[in-house]
């Protein structure tokens, strides 16, 4: 059984052009499955609809028609604020929240014991820090640190789904490859199905079990990572990967 | 003090008006309008007050005192361009506290429910309740919009919008109480207060005047406290749906 199921999920936003409220379709009834513990990358020129994709699944915001299944259960069925946990967000840009490193890994938690303290020195470990940081201010973090422990924060909640929104896209080259590797160590260890949106092909091939193409609300193509990018079948994905995809033509 | 005086002290107006036509400002409009309302309206309500003082009759009062929580309302909740909600979290905020201060210090017996000390006390309470709704509705949609990352990052991990927005509340409340907290602190050091100056000018001594002045004081941090809780709060409620997503335009 699918981990993740989309059907026909379409979302439209209205948005304000002078005085007049136009609606737009962000996607245009994707359909996706994910199986458990596969990395499914998600590629696509900017303002394609990516995050919102993700924003749906963690259900930030809603479907406009269509259904999000999680383990075959609509999505609509089950008690937001637990699905929230189970399927996990992770944002392109790590927002701490005020206060030290301990205080954002145990955010949201009801029970703070020497359970939680346990979990929270583990999934420290688990993002390749020490427990040095717990005491640091986390508005003083670098980038990388900052979504280390954004990532390790959302591991306290023991999800079984992450959605990873372009978080290497604020990085260097060098935390970028760690922050891969701990993505796959964390596939791997902790069976998590990943679903993670990229704009960069080369991450793309390196991360994912298999792709999505998503251009302009549709997706345009999937299938093995290597074998789409290396060879896509649909135009748009062969122009998109080749860097010529302009705005006139999504 | 006669009719003579009052045109007299109209020469201060005219002090600001030439400010701003000198100085450019184009406010000549708004001095005039705000002179003439402020003028039509004091008037209007010196005769009022002088009918519902003759009458002392508590359901007259308690009409008055809806009147002027219904106007505080409106003025509030006129800060988010129009909403409905916003006129109606305001009324219910301002209304909430007025009634909670003016009821406990009448069931206390620290005032008597007669209309020359109730309606001026109210009056005091509403105008101060008033500012901090408002000030409660504008911190509360700018903590929303500048924080939407934080408050969606909090949202994605799981936990309900209050426990999103906690932060943005506490903020949302202090900003809406500086006003009288400040005025809590300078009061008497800086500025003689309305109610304090009043009695004095009547002519009662200034130790009569200090000891309402304080009570005032007491009163508007309490109904102020109220207000902006109460605002704060259900402003809050109405940036969220019912499964804790975001909404702002």
């Amino acid at each position: 059984m699918c981990k993740i199921e989309l059907k026909k999920v379409t979302r439209k936003r209205t948005t304000k052009e002078g005085n007049n409220l136009k609606e737009m379709e962000v996607l245009k009834g994707v359909d996706l499955s994910v199986m458990p513990e596969e990395i499914c990358t998600i590629l696509g020129p900017s303002g394609s609809g990516k995050s919102t994709l993700l924003r749906l699944i963690n259900r930030l915001e809603e479907v406009s028609s269509g259904s999000i299944c999680l383990d075959g259960i609509d999505i609509k069925e089950l008690e937001v604020l637990n699905l929230r946990k189970r399927v996990s967000l992770v944002f392109q840009v790590p927002v701490m929240f005020d206060g030290n490193v301990e205080e954002n890994l145990l955010f949201g938690l009801k029970v703070r014991d020497e359970k939680s303290e346990k979990e929270m020195m583990k999934c420290l470990n688990l993002v390749g820090l020490d427990s040095d940081f717990l005491k640091r201010d986390s508005q003083e973090l670098s980038i990388g640190e900052r979504q280390r422990v954004s990532l390790a924060r959302t591991l306290m909640h023991k999800p079984e789904v992450l959605l990873l929104d372009e978080p290497t896209s604020a990085l260097d080259p060098t935390a970028t490859l760690q922050i891969e590797k701990l993505i796959k160590d964390l596939n791997q260890e902790l069976k998590l199905t990943i679903l993670f949106v990229t704009h960069n092909l080369s991450q793309a091939q390196r991360l994912g079990h298999r792709c999505v193409i998503i251009i302009d609300g549709e997706k345009v193509e999937e299938g093995d990572s290597q074998i789409v990018l290396q060879n896509p079948d649909n135009p748009l994905s062969q122009k998109f990967i080749r860097g010529e995809l302009v705005k006139e033509e999504k | 003090m006669g009719i003579k005086e009052v045109l007299l002290a109209l020469i201060l107006v005219g002090v600001s008006f030439g400010i701003s036509f000198l100085k450019k400002l184009d406010l000549e409009k708004d001095l005039l309008i705000g002179t003439l309302r402020s003028f039509v309206q004091l008037i209007a309500v010196g005769y009022a007050l002088e009918l519902v003082f003759d009458l002392n009759n508590l359901w007259l009062i308690f009409l008055v005192i809806l009147i002027m929580v219904l106007v505080g309302g409106q003025t509030a909740g006129s800060r988010t361009k129009g909403s409905l909600k916003g006129f109606t979290i305001s009324t219910f905020s301002i209304g909430v506290g007025t009634f909670f201060t003016i009821g406990g210090l009448l069931l206390l017996g620290v005032i008597n429910a007669d209309p020359k000390y109730v309606i001026p006390l109210a009056g005091m309470t509403i105008g101060n309740s008033t500012t901090a709704s408002a000030l409660a509705l504008e911190r509360m949609h700018s903590e929303m919009k500048n924080k939407k990352d934080q408050i969606e990052q909090a949202l994605s991990l799981g936990v309900t919008s209050s426990q999103a927005v906690e932060h943005s509340f506490k903020a949302t409340v202090r900003a809406a109480m500086i006003p009288t907290l400040n005025l809590m602190k300078i009061v008497g050091l800086v500025q003689l207060p309305g109610a304090m100056t009043g009695m004095i000018l009547a002519g009662a001594s200034p130790l009569q005047a200090v000891k309402l002045q304080i009570i005032v004081v007491y009163m508007l941090i309490c109904a102020v406290s109220i207000a902006a809780v109460i605002t704060a709060r259900l402003s809050q409620s109405t940036y969220f749906t019912k499964y804790h997503q975001l909404v702002i335009s």
